[in-house]
């Protein structure tokens, strides 16, 4: 294998973290980058708009207060 | 003569032998690989289902 022979002349405990460091500070880096230059991430996480969220809740709220009644038409009613 | 420099048993200076390098490399490049596969299927579903790059 290519460089196998890498771990001969630098030390595991060293290099291994090094290199996964690296990895997770850049790939850290580049989404705090698109977080703070962007808008439309932040939005995209905020999720829908407050007057939507407010309305469905509002109309969840309505539906929980009025429980569904059994309404028969007049001719299936016999007397 | 073999040259004592590729001798399997040399210990190098990191305490490691050839064999014990490339052992921990082959991991090494594995881990790479399964992370670098999750993280292009990251990248599909937020190319799909977020608003990035549209």
């Amino acid at each position: 294998m290519i460089y196998g022979k890498l771990w001969l002349v630098v030390r595991p405990t060293v290099g291994i973290p090094l290199f996964l460091g690296a990895v997770a500070v850049g790939s850290f880096a580049v989404h705090v980058a698109l977080l703070t230059n962007t808008t439309w991430v932040k939005k995209f996480l905020n999720g829908a708009a407050p007057a939507a969220t407010a309305a469905i809740e509002d109309s969840a709220q309505r539906m929980a207060a009025a429980p569904p009644t059994l309404v028969l038409p007049a001719q299936t009613v016999k007397q | 003569m073999a040259d004592a420099d590729s001798s399997a048993d040399k210990v190098w200076p990191t305490g490691l032998t050839e064999e014990q390098s490339e052992e921990i490399h082959r991991h090494l490049i594995q881990g790479t690989q399964i992370f670098g596969f999750i993280a292009a299927l990251a990248h599909l579903f937020a190319y799909i289902y977020s608003p990035w790059l549209k």
